[in-house]
C-alpha cells in the first residue's frame, strides 16, 4: 500500500517522519493531518511516536533506526530520548551516538539486513550501527553522492534510487544489498528519494506530489501488494486506488 | 642563390596562396621547429553504446563486480568483503576527491611503500597510531599521503601542461631560401585529421594539395559547373543571429587577365547564399527559442513573429542545404561557425535527409574571430584560411627573452614567497616621538584648563617655549601650530595669560595663515589675557606691536573695567526686571476688572448652559470603552453612596 502525504504543505515526509517495521516516529507539528495518515495505516499494528530530535522537527533526518533499534544523533536531549524510550517497544535499542555527521538520516540507508553508509562516517558509528541495528555495514555512495541516506530509500523487500545512477552501480548495489533496486524519483520528479517518502515491508508514504507513475513504480518495487498482479487484495480497492491516483 | 633569395623576398611581398605556392619556395619548406610536439589525433572515439534498459523487473541483480575498484567476483560473499576492504574504501575517498582509483596491485605497493616510510620515520605518533592495530590508519595515513603527493605533483606539472598545452592554430615552417627569421605559416585546419596526425609529413601533403589554376572562362555558366564539381572545392557557412550564409568555393584559382596584361589570382565560387531572418529578440538578445525554453512561452506579437522566422530560417536553410547535397558530399573540408543549440539544431539536428552530420571529419570551426554571417565575411574568412602568413620575428631574440623569464619565474616559485614588506609609516626618531607625547600632553592640558598642571608639565620635561605641535600636517595644527595660538583659539583666558607670562610663550610666532595668536582670540576675555600680559610683561619684552596686541592695560585695571561693567550689565537687568513686573501687574489688573465687569454683565449670550448629562459626555469623550465603563462604575458608586449617606 502506497499512500500520499503532506506535512505542514511539505511534500518530504521522510524528514518529517521514519518509519520502520516495529514502530514509527512523527514530528511535532500543527499537520494532524499528516499524523492521521500514519495512524489510518498504523494503528493497533505498531506503535507510532509522536517526537521532536534536538528541538527539531526533522526527525527523519536526524534519527535512523529499523526493526532492531533507533539511533539518534548527540543533540538529542535527555527528555527527548526518555520519551523515545517510553513510547517505543522494548525490543527496541535505542541508542545515542557520537558522530560528526550528526544528520544521521541523511548519512546512513538501511532496512533490517544492511546499511550503506557515509564513506567518512566513524568507524565506532559502524560498529555502533552494527550492533543496535544488527545490520553489516557498506561504505558506498549513491550516484556519485555520499548522502546514501537521503538519495536511497530502502526496505526489506526493494529499495528505490537516485534517479540518475547508472545501470551498472544499480546491479552492484542490489547485488550487495541483496534487494531489487530501480532508479526512481518522489514527488514529481524530485532526486531526493530518502528524504520524499518513507517505506516498509507493508507501507509506503510518499509526498502529495508524487505521481502515479512514480507511485506504481514504488509499490512494484517495494512489493506493496496490489499492484502486483496476483496480490492479495487485487481488485477490492482497485476503485479507491484509480479515485487515489486523480 | 642571392638572386633566389631576392626573388623569393619580392614573391613573399605578394599574398601567398596556400594551394598555390611558388615551385621554389614549395621545394625548400621544412617545418619550422623539428622537436615539435607530436599532434593528437583528433579521432571521436566511438562512444560506448550504452546497453538497452531491458524491462525493469524486480530482480536481483548479480552482477557480483565493483566498477570503481574494476574488479569482479564469484559470488556476493566475496563482493561484500571487498566492499569492506580498505582498498574500496581508499578509492571511494579517492573518488570523491577526484583523484584516480587504484587496482589491487598499485594499492598494494601503494601500502607497502606507505609501510615503509613509516619505518623510517620511526616517529611515536606513528606508533602510537599503529598500536591502534586496525587497517584504519593506515588507510588515513596513505589518504594523507595520497593528498601531499597530488599536490606536489600538481605543483610540478603545472608549468609543463601550461607551455605544452595550447595547440597554436597555425603550423610554421621555414625555408631555406628565406632569412632564418623569416617563418611562414599555414592554418592547421586545412589539413585533413589524418594529415594532421603525422605532423611530419605535412610539408609533403602541402605539396600534394597544390592545384594549377584555372584560366577564368567567359563562355556558358554550364561548362564551368562541371569543372568545379571535380575540382577540390570546400564549404563554408555560417549561422548565428538570424543571419545565415553559405558559400562552395573552389580551392584552385582562377586567373584574371586583367588590363595591362597583369595575372590576377581569384578565389572562384561555386555557389554562395545567405539568408536573413529577424529572430533574435531586440535588446534583451538571445534568440526566442531559447528563451521560450528557459522562461516559458511569450505570447507578444513579436514573439510570434520571430517564432515564425526561426522555422522558416531553419526551411530556408535545409533547403539550400539539401540543394548543395551532392557539392556538399564532395567537399573537401567543411568550415562551419553555428554556436549555440538552436543554431547547431539548425544544421545538425535530426531530420529527414540530413546533410550536415555532426560527427563529420571534414567539418572545422574558424581557427580566428569572425564577424556576422555575410557574404563577404565568408570570402574574408576563405582569404584568412588560404593566405599563407609571413612572420619575421627573430627567434633567437624570442628564446632568450623566454628563457630570462622562464629563470626568473623558476627563481619566484623556489624562493619561498616571502611575505612583501607591507607599506609601513616611516620610523618616527626618538626626539620626534617625544614631541609627539609632548603634543598630545599639552594640547590636553590646554583643552582642560589644567594651568598648574601644564605649567608643571612644561617645567619638568624642559619645553623650550618655542615649542611647536608635532606632525605639522593634521588640520588643527595648521591652524595652532603653538600651545598659545591654541589657547587662544579656545578662548582660554587665564591659559593665555600663564603661558604668556610664566612659561614665556612668543606672541609674535605665526601660524600657516601668517596670523598671531592674539588674531585668534574669539572673545573679549582672552584679548584682555593678551593686553594684560603686555603690561605685565613690558613693552621690551616683545615687539607687542608685531604680535598685534592692542595698548597694555594692568590686571587691576581690566578688572575693575570688568568689576564696572558687570555692575553696569546688573544693573540694565535689574531694570528690565522691574518694568516686567510692572507690566504684568498691570495687565493682571486689567484682566480682572475685565472680567468683573464681564460678570456683572450677566450671562453672554450664544454660550448654553451645560447639562450634567452634556457634561460627562464631555469628559468622557475621547476614551476608550473600557476607561469610559470604568468611569462609569465608579461613578454609580459615588452615586450609591451619596443615596445611602442622606438616607441614613
Amino acid at each position: 500500500m502506497a499512500v500520499r502525504a503532506q506535512f505542514e504543505n511539505s511534500n518530504e515526509v521522510g524528514v518529517f517522519s521514519l518509519l520502520t517495521n516495529s514502530y514509527a516516529v512523527v514530528a511535532v507539528g500543527a499537520s494532524e493531518n499528516f499524523y492521521s495518515v500514519f495512524e489510518a495505516e498504523l494503528q493497533d499494528v505498531i506503535p507510532i511516536c509522536h517526537a521532536t530530535i534536538a528541538g527539531t522537527r526533522l526527525v527523519g533526518r536526524l534519527a535512523v533506526g529499523n526493526k532492531n533499534g533507533l539511533l539518534v544523533p548527540t543533540t538529542t536531549t535527555d527528555q527527548e530520548l526518555q520519551h523515545l524510550r517510553n513510547t517505543l517497544p522494548d525490543s527496541v535499542k535505542i541508542q545515542r551516538i557520537e558522530e560528526r555527521l550528526s544528520a544521521l538520516g541523511n548519512v546512513i540507508c538501511c532496512n533490517d539486513h544492511v546499511a550503506l553508509v557515509h564513506p567518512d562516517l566513524e568507524r565506532e558509528t559502524e560498529e555502533i550501527l552494527a550492533d543496535v541495528l544488527g545490520v553489516e555495514v557498506f561504505r558506498q555512495t549513491v550516484a556519485d553522492n555520499v548522502l546514501t541516506g537521503s538519495y536511497m530509500a530502502l526496505s526489506n523487500q526493494g529499495g528505490i534510487v537516485h534517479p540518475k545512477t547508472s545501470v551498472r552501480d544499480q546491479d552492484e548495489l542490489s547485488s550487495l544489498l541483496q534487494v531489487p533496486l530501480v532508479a526512481g524519483s518522489v514527488n514529481r520528479g524530485s532526486s531526493v528519494v530518502g528524504a520524499g517518502m518513507v517505506v516498509n515491508d507493508w507501507l509506503a508514504i510518499t509526498g502529495l506530489d508524487t505521481t502515479a507513475t512514480e507511485l506504481s513504480v514504488i509499490e512494484s518495487v517495494f512489493r506493496l501488494g496490489e499492484m502486483a498482479p496476483g496480490g492479495a487484495s487485487a481488485g477490492v480497492n482497485k476503485e479507491s486506488i484509480v479515485e487515489s491516483f486523480y | 642563390m642571392a638572386v633566389d633569395t631576392a626573388r623569393l623576398e619580392e614573391l613573399l611581398k605578394r599574398p601567398l596562396y596556400v594551394y598555390d605556392l611558388p615551385q621554389e619556395l614549395l621545394e625548400t619548406l621544412s617545418p619550422k621547429n623539428a622537436n615539435q610536439q607530436p599532434v593528437d589525433a583528433e579521432q571521436p572515439e566511438p562512444t560506448p553504446i550504452e546497453p538497452e534498459v531491458a524491462a525493469q523487473e524486480a530482480a536481483i541483480a548479480t552482477s557480483t563486480q565493483c566498477s570503481l575498484c574494476r574488479v569482479s567476483y564469484q559470488n556476493v560473499q566475496e563482493q561484500r568483503s571487498h566492499v569492506r576492504s580498505d582498498h574500496h574504501r581508499y578509492n571511494l575517498k579517492a573518488q570523491l576527491r577526484g583523484n584516480a582509483p587504484l587496482d589491487e596491485i598499485q594499492f598494494v605497493k601503494a601500502v607497502g611503500e606507505l609501510d615503509e616510510s613509516i619505518s623510517g620515520s620511526e616517529s611515536s605518533e606513528s606508533e602510537d597510531e599503529e598500536a591502534d592495530g586496525s587497517g584504519n590508519t593506515t588507510l588515513a595515513a596513505l589518504l594523507k599521503k595520497q593528498a601531499k603527493l597530488s599536490q606536489a605533483t600538481e605543483e610540478e606539472t603545472e608549468p609543463a601542461v601550461k607551455r605544452g598545452s595550447p595547440k597554436h592554430p597555425l603550423f610554421w615552417l621555414s625555408s631555406s631560401k628565406l632569412p632564418s627569421n623569416t617563418s611562414l605559416g599555414v592554418y592547421r585546419t586545412i589539413f585533413s585529421a589524418v594529415e594532421q596526425a603525422e605532423p611530419d609529413h605535412l610539408v609533403d601533403s602541402l605539396r600534394r594539395k597544390q592545384l594549377a589554376p584555372i584560366k577564368a572562362r567567359t563562355n556558358n555558366a554550364s561548362a564551368q559547373q562541371d569543372t568545379s564539381a571535380l575540382s577540390p572545392h570546400i564549404f563554408m557557412c555560417m549561422i548565428g543571429g538570424g543571419h545565415f550564409a553559405a558559400m562552395l568555393v573552389s580551392l584552385a584559382p582562377e586567373i584574371h587577365r586583367k588590363q595591362g596584361g597583369v595575372d590576377e589570382r581569384q578565389a572562384r565560387v561555386i555557389a554562395h547564399k545567405t539568408f536573413h531572418r529577424y529572430t533574435t529578440r531586440r535588446k534583451q538578445g538571445g534568440s526566442q527559442s531559447a528563451s521560450d525554453a528557459s522562461r516559458g512561452a511569450a505570447h507578444s506579437a513579436g514573439s510570434s513573429l520571430r517564432r515564425y522566422n526561426e522555422a522558416a530560417l531553419e526551411k530556408d536553410v535545409r533547403d539550400l542545404l539539401a540543394d548543395w547535397r551532392q557539392m556538399i558530399d564532395s567537399a573537401e573540408l567543411l568550415f562551419i561557425r553555428a554556436t549555440g543549440k538552436t543554431n547547431r539544431k539548425t544544421l545538425f539536428g535530426q531530420y529527414d535527409g540530413q546533410v550536415l552530420r555532426q560527427n563529420d571529419p571534414r567539418i572545422r570551426g574558424f581557427p580566428f574571430n569572425t564577424r556576422r554571417a555575410t557574404q563577404s565575411e565568408l570570402m574574408r574568412c576563405f582569404k584568412e584560411l588560404t593566405r599563407v602568413k609571413v612572420s619575421e620575428v627573430d627567434e633567437a631574440a624570442l628564446a632568450a627573452a623566454a628563457a630570462a623569464a622562464e629563470a626568473k619565474r623558476q627563481a619566484e616559485t623556489s624562493k619561498p614567497s616571502t611575505p612583501r614588506p607591507q607599506p609601513q609609516k616611516p620610523k618616527l626618531s626618538p626626539e620626534e616621538e617625544a614631541a609627539q607625547l609632548h603634543t598630545t600632553q599639552i594640547q590636553a592640558f590646554i583643552r582642560r584648563s589644567k594651568i598648574p598642571a601644564l605649567m608643571s608639565y612644561i617645567t619638568n620635561n624642559s619645553i623650550p617655549s618655542t615649542f611647536t605641535f608635532q606632525s605639522t600636517d593634521s588640520p588643527q595644527n595648521f591652524r595652532c601650530p603653538s600651545p598659545l595660538h591654541f589657547a587662544a583659539n579656545l578662548n582660554a583666558a587665564p591659559v593665555v595669560l600663564a603661558l604668556l607670562t610664566r612659561a614665556g610663550s612668543d606672541p609674535i610666532a605665526v601660524n600657516s595663515e601668517g596670523r598671531t595668536p592674539f588674531e585668534l582670540a574669539g572673545d573679549r576675555a582672552t584679548r584682555d589675557a593678551f593686553r594684560i600680559a603686555r603690561h605685565e610683561l613690558g613693552e621690551s619684552k616683545w615687539d607687542w606691536n608685531a604680535a598685534k596686541v592692542p595698548s597694555p592695560v594692568s590686571k587691576a585695571d581690566a578688572d575693575s573695567r570688568a568689576e564696572r561693567e558687570r555692575k553696569a550689565a546688573e544693573e540694565e537687568e535689574k531694570d528690565r526686571r522691574k518694568a516686567d513686573m510692572d507690566r504684568i501687574k498691570q495687565e493682571d489688573a486689567e484682566r480682572a476688572a475685565q472680567q468683573a465687569s464681564s460678570k456683572s454683565g450677566g450671562r453672554t449670550l450664544g454660550t448654553v448652559e451645560k447639562t450634567a448629562a452634556e457634561k460627562r459626555d464631555e469628559e468622557t469623550r475621547g476614551m476608550t470603552p473600557e476607561m469610559r465603563m470604568r468611569l462609569e462604575r465608579e461613578r454609580r458608586a459615588r452615586a450609591a453612596e451619596e443615596r445611602m449617606r442622606r438616607s441614613k
